[in-house]
């Protein structure tokens, strides 16, 4: 009787540890097959080949890699612009800014959600992958209420949820990295792999800032910016015409320093406020605005106000 | 002839193997579909009840290993190595795929675990250390100390409620 028993958990540890080793190590494994003569030189590389294959789309790159492009990039947007030293505003945004990743699809990134004020006039948000998201003073201003700011935050929430940063790398980089990664298993590069790899990482940021910097987003990232936007200040308990609100002000491109920023890299605000307006009609329970958020909005401004 | 405690076995016999076949199988259940999840991102928090600001009642780092229970709007209960139970936020944790039926059929299934192999590499310290030494205009130095900044889930937890948002709106 105990050695049945005894051969029913030998055989079950024995299946837990198939099951749990059965389809891990890939490319060791061929190595390991193709070294004892099981595997032809050639299956090993076709399978070495599909497990590239499957990493070369962007969202195959994985948290650690995420943490560290974003990082780079949040430093060359931190060589471009100052930083607004002021604590308590700081504070402030990074309260509500967490408050609103709780209630998006992405509350958890490798190193977290953390919200930076820039000292600048320009009217501007940015959000590097992994969640540095930034947000110029000249910005904050503009904003009337914390309904306001918290629809902008939303919608860098929403870019860095949806991982549009990571989105507008060229394919071709990943197909590089994943080359070099995919010959051995080393836990340090060697000078050659790492020289090869710092050059993809530099192409890598050039087209990340390009997009976040320069150009701009492809359209329909912003738009899927502006939704999410909605969704998650909503989710929170915001009232979304935060959103509408603060679009109004940019209708036309008008006033005042407008040739950069928000209003050079995205869609125009008619087109965006056509888009937020339906889906907030579609919507069965709009949250509505309440003082005592405005009040703590004025007070954490306070500073900036001429 | 039998002594006493032979006969005594020969009775339990039948009833013996059926317990056992039950048990193998409910063995082979668990394991069919026990999910395990990994932690993927740097560390966070196990916590009580599924949401952010609850009672920590551990805390887990990338690679950890978890069993996965149940799951609730986003969250999953999980029991960890040393047997706590708790609940973490889905978008921590990655899911193992395991496939019995696919590891001989299918390429991809043994791909798409090849990439867990690959995980902790890429883009990474070194890479970082070595971009910088390039390019002394990016400034990793503000990076860290806007990464200095943490805000503790309770004072989110205190900004919610007197903003009457989340859970504490007049509406909920």
């Amino acid at each position: 009787m105990r050695t049945q028993r005894a051969g029913v958990i030998l055989t079950a540890a024995a299946l837990a540890g198939f099951v749990l080793s059965g389809c891990s190590v890939v490319q060791q494994g061929a190595k390991v097959l193709s070294d004892t003569g099981k595997l032809s030189e050639k299956d090993k590389d076709s399978i070495i080949k599909t497990s590239e294959a499957v990493r070369s789309t962007f969202s195959e790159i994985t948290e650690q890699e995420e943490y560290y492009i974003g990082r780079a990039v949040a430093a060359l947007v931190l060589s471009k612009y100052k930083i607004y030293d002021n604590g308590g505003l700081t504070n402030y945004v990074n309260v509500l800014g967490k408050a609103i990743s709780y209630s998006s699809d992405r509350p958890e990134t490798y190193g977290g959600y953390h919200f930076l004020v820039l000292d600048s006039d320009e009217v501007n948000a940015l959000a590097a992958p992994g969640g540095f998201v930034f947000v110029t003073k000249g910005l904050i201003k503009r904003c009337k209420d914390e309904e306001m700011l918290a629809s902008i935050l939303a919608h860098e929430i929403g870019h860095v949820s949806a991982k549009h940063g990571l989105a507008s790398i060229k394919k071709s980089r990943l197909v590089d990295t994943f080359k070099i990664l995919g010959k051995e298993a080393a836990t340090r590069y060697g000078s050659k792999e790492l020289g090869e790899l710092t050059g993809i990482f530099e192409n890598v940021l050039g087209d990340i800032v390009e997009s976040l910097v320069e150009k701009g987003y492809d359209r329909k990232y912003e738009y899927e910016a502006d939704k999410l936007a909605v969704k998650f200040a909503s989710g929170t308990g915001y009232d979304p015409n935060g959103l509408t609100r603060f679009l109004k002000t940019m209708v036309g491109g008008a006033s005042g320093a407008s040739g950069k920023g928000w209003f050079k890299t995205h869609p125009s605000a008619e087109d965006r406020l056509e888009k937020v307006n339906s889906q907030i009609k579609g919507m069965t329970n709009v949250p509505k605005i309440i003082p005592v958020r405005t009040e703590r909005f004025m007070q954490s401004v306070r500073g900036l106000k001429p | 002839m039998m002594n006493p405690d032979n006969m005594k076995e020969a009775r339990m016999k039948r009833p013996v193997r059926w317990s056992v076949l039950a048990g193998a199988l409910v063995v082979l259940t668990v394991l069919l579909l026990a999910e395990t999840v990994v932690v993927k991102i740097q560390s966070t928090n196990l916590r009580k009840e599924p949401k952010f600001y609850s009672q920590t009642i551990a805390t887990l780092t990338a690679g950890n290993s978890l069993e996965k229970l149940s799951s609730q709007d986003g969250w999953f209960q999980v029991r960890t190595s040393a047997g706590v139970v708790g609940w973490i936020h889905s978008s921590a944790v990655e899911t193992k795929k395991f496939n019995l039926l696919a590891v001989d059929k299918s390429m991809k299934t043994q791909a798409s675990a090849g990439e867990v192999a690959l995980a902790a590499k890429g883009f990474n310290k070194q890479v970082e250390e070595s971009y910088k030494a390039k390019h002394g205009e990016a400034n990793f130095a503000a990076v860290d100390r806007m990464l200095q900044l943490k805000i503790s889930p309770s004072d989110v937890e205190a900004f919610l409620r007197k903003g009457k948002l989340g859970e504490f709106g007049d509406d909920k």
